[in-house]
């Protein structure tokens, strides 16, 4: 019982080592994000050389953009379990592996292995770790630490593009692969950065792991062949599973769930088709290259800036509703792209666009964090970029599909801004429930009996009185904070 | 050359059978006699006479181009004209003028050379139109073909005719040693007789040889491009590479320069990067170890004390269970 309260300090430093952490986090997205988005850059080359059309090769980034996504659960699990720093650098050594040995690639199937899956699941192992971990480090200044790591992806991409592409002209393909596998190395100098903090765990979990070593160890000191060990072992990891997901189960979780893989249907079709869509409307190739380097600067701005604004005292407790605001914004103008058909629309398009896309980025850890609190963080945002990877995979085909099919681009943007809009919608909707609910039982609480002592300020509490519904017991821990039920 | 041209003017495309004959005989004469004219047309008339003569009475392709003059015209305009078989050239210019249109001098040059009076000069109005047709079956015919209007130099059009030019890069192709590449030229639009592929060495082109023991291949899937597959490389096979497209005109060549580089090139920079990787991550970890060591010294003591007061709560503690439960749960928050 007593050890309860052993574990350290509870407070996030907001600063200190945090920096740090941001500026390992930054790393983290330049080495995933960015390097993900410069792969493209080699199809040419793998084009001729493996003389393949383009389709084939386009695999490749799917591969890692997707395995990246699906794995980042294992990603949360293993740092869970290990540790941090442990399953950081164990990703960035597999994903340098990724490189090194697709170097020596001599067919698209090896590269589909060793640049796809290994590459991708190294990155996996590494993003949504490091990303929670800054979550635990910053509460006051949450957002704009956020800002300032994820627009690692942006910048990333920015730098390293013509860098790969000078690293092709001098080395080859082949050369300019080890040396970014080289380059990905640094993703273990992050994990080495990424001290773990002693946060204040919450009261169950340390009594079930406590129960399960220590009947763990009575088992070992008895017969260490036995049985009954195995089954030991399997309910105590079925238990601790269940403690890490026990999030799953919350309806503001699952409502976030939903909206997340709305989302992620909308926003990924505008950047493979911007380009196209300008195209058709008679901007040139320079000046749609020219908004895709607009959406991407400002994206980047999106990100710190946003992230800088709701840290401010006036929008912290609503920075839901920021994340709500983003992304209906950003609905609203995919619903207006299919009318705006010259450059000088374009260009505001692209600015507001990639501004709101940015800021929504940043607040996705932001608002998970609020739902499910700073411990579940990892394993939350294990499960959110999970849910990314088969919208991101299966928006842009259909995104096509549709663009063959009716002639025009109207219909794919005209769904992916509805898909955007509903998920703002789903998640507004749902604040309103919640809140109409809590309202309510406020007011019920009120006009209890005054035999019900509720100490406010008390983590326990004692209900002398009447028993209360069980839906109305947890419908009064969310209306009354503190209060805890035993 | 120019005598032909005189013979055949613009008008008459075929002569009938029974002149035919004649003029065959006619020809083998002027074979078998020295030249008539300059030194130049030695090597023309020297040409295998059927060649000549397919090319004279087999339909030949009309290639018809026009170039537009005004008086006051700052620039000589140029026009470039891509031939790559023997064809029917019939070339035009047009000068808008607000002088006295008869008083042009209309003359038409090939390079530097004056080509004798046998094009057309129509004057209508303000315009002065002169066309001048020939027929163009080896690579001497080609090269630029101006009108000039009077004596300025800048009242002139000019037509270049050259055999389709190859576009290559300009980057270097880099490849390692023991892998296999892949050379390949191409141009747009055009079917060359053949394709050769020469390596420069030393200021002197070199055929490759493709029967020399399977290293090179020489292949094309169309007939615009043409590829050159190297296997086995060696570093000695570095270089200019050129590859020449010969038509009926002319030959047009383009060069690539391979480079072949050895494995421990990119992996120098690599085990650079993956040093300092590691010194990074050596002095990150010994920097926490040293952190964490130093908080641990004064806290041990704080520790020590704790268990101790802990310790004799726990002894006194049996009686005032209930109170004691209140304070520590409190204490929890």
């Amino acid at each position: 019982m007593a050890k309860m309260n052993r574990s350290g300090s509870a407070t996030p430093p907001d600063g200190g080592w945090g920096w740090m952490i941001v500026a390992g986090c930054f790393l983290v997205t330049i080495c995933t994000r960015a390097v993900t988005r410069c792969i493209s850059i080699f199809f040419v080359e793998f084009q001729t050389y493996f003389s393949q059309d383009y389709s084939q090769t386009a695999w490749i980034h799917s591969i890692v953009d997707c395995m990246t996504m699906l794995c980042a659960p294992l990603g949360s699990v293993v740092s869970n379990h290990l540790s941090c720093q442990v399953g950081i650098i164990l990703g960035g050594l597999l994903a340098s592996t990724g490189f090194i040995l697709s170097s020596f690639a001599t067919s698209l199937k090896h590269l589909y292995l060793t640049l796809g899956v290994l590459t991708g699941l190294g990155f996996a192992l590494c993003y949504s770790p490091a990303i929670a971990m800054v979550g635990k480090y910053f509460s006051r200044r949450k957002a704009l630490a956020y800002g300032l790591a994820m627009s690692g992806s942006g910048i990333g991409t920015f730098i390293l593009a013509p860098v790969v592409q000078l690293l092709i002209e001098r080395f080859s393909w082949q050369g300019a692969l080890l040396i970014l596998g080289g380059f990905v190395l640094n993703l273990c100098v992050c994990g080495a950065l990424m001290r773990p903090l002693a946060v204040k765990e919450d009261h169950s979990s340390p009594e079930q792991n406590h129960t399960c070593l220590n009947e763990k160890e009575d088992s070992k000191r008895t017969s260490p062949y036995s049985p009954f060990t195995k089954e030991w072992v399997q309910t105590c990891l079925c238990g601790s599973l269940q403690q890490e997901y026990s999030f799953l189960l919350m309806t503001d979780f699952v409502v976030l769930a939903i909206s997340v893989l709305f989302m992620a249907y909308g926003c990924s079709p505008l950047f493979v088709y911007l380009v196209p869509y300008a195209l058709s409307v008679g901007v040139s190739y320079q000046q749609a290259a020219f908004l895709m380097s607009i959406l991407g600067v400002i994206d980047i701005v999106g990100n710190i800036t946003f992230g800088w604004l709701t840290d401010r005292r006036c929008l912290k407790n609503y920075r839901y509703i920021c994340y709500l605001f983003a992304l209906g914004l950003d609905g609203l103008c995919y619903l207006c792209l299919p009318m705006l058909q010259s450059l000088a629309l374009l260009v505001p398009f692209s600015c507001i666009f990639g501004y709101f896309d940015g800021a929504y980025v940043t607040l996705i850890p932001v608002v998970t964090a609020e739902i499910v609190g700073t411990t579940s963080l990892s394993s939350a945002l294990g499960v959110i970029y999970f849910l990314h990877a088969v919208p991101y995979l299966v928006s842009p085909p259909i995104a096509g599909w549709l663009m063959d099919k009716t002639g025009s681009y109207t219909a794919s943007f005209l769904l992916c801004g509805f898909s955007m809009v509903f998920s703002s919608v789903l998640l507004g909707f749902a604040r309103l429930v919640k809140k109409m609910k809590r309202t309510q039982l406020q007011f019920l609480a009120k006009e209890s009996e005054p035999k019900l002592q509720l100490w406010t300020n008390g983590s326990v509490a004692y209900s002398v009185a009447r028993e209360l519904d069980k839906k109305d017991e947890e419908a009064l821990a969310t209306a009354v904070p503190g209060y805890d039920l035993t | 050359m120019h005598a032909f041209t005189g013979l055949w003017g613009p008008g008459t495309t075929r002569a009938p059978p029974a002149g035919r004959l004649l003029l065959l005989l006619l020809f083998l004469q002027a074979a078998t006699r020295p030249s008539w004219g300059d030194p130049a047309d030695s090597e023309f008339t020297s040409l295998p006479v059927r060649d000549e003569m397919i090319a004279k009475y087999s339909n030949l392709p009309l290639e018809t181009h026009n170039i537009s003059l005004t008086e006051h015209v700052s620039t000589p305009v140029e026009k470039n004209i891509t031939l790559e078989k023997a064809s029917k050239v019939e070339l035009a210019c047009q000068l808008t003028t607000s002088g006295d249109v008869n008083a042009v001098n209309v003359t038409w040059k090939q390079g530097d050379e004056l080509l004798p009076n046998n094009f057309v000069i129509n004057t209508t109005g303000n315009t002065v139109y002169t066309q001048y047709t020939f027929t163009i079956i080896n690579s001497k015919q080609m090269g630029d073909y101006s009108c000039f209007f009077g004596e300025e130099k800048e009242r002139r059009g000019t037509f270049k005719i050259k055999v389709p030019q190859l576009h290559g890069k300009n980057k270097p192709l880099i490849t390692y040693v023991g892998d296999s590449t892949i050379l390949m030229c191409k141009c747009e639009g055009c079917h060359p007789l053949n394709w050769t592929w020469y390596r420069m060495n030393e200021s002197a082109q070199v055929p490759i040889d493709t029967h020399l023991d399977d290293k090179y291949v020489i292949n094309g899937t169309y007939a615009n491009e043409t590829k050159l597959r190297i296997k086995q490389l060696l570093e000695d096979d570095k270089g200019l590479y050129s590859c020449h497209a010969v038509f009926q005109l002319g030959e047009s060549e383009d060069h690539v320069e391979l480079v072949v580089l050895s494995f421990l090139v990119p992996l120098k920079p690599f085990i650079a990067i993956v040093a300092e990787v590691f010194i990074l991550v050596t002095i990150i970890l010994l920097c926490e170890v040293y952190t964490k060591k130093k908080k641990q010294g004064p806290d041990d003591g704080k520790e020590f004390e704790q268990i101790e007061q802990l310790k004799s709560d726990d002894s006194n503690g049996i009686e005032n269970k209930a109170p004691r439960l209140r304070k520590t749960e409190s204490v929890d928050q």
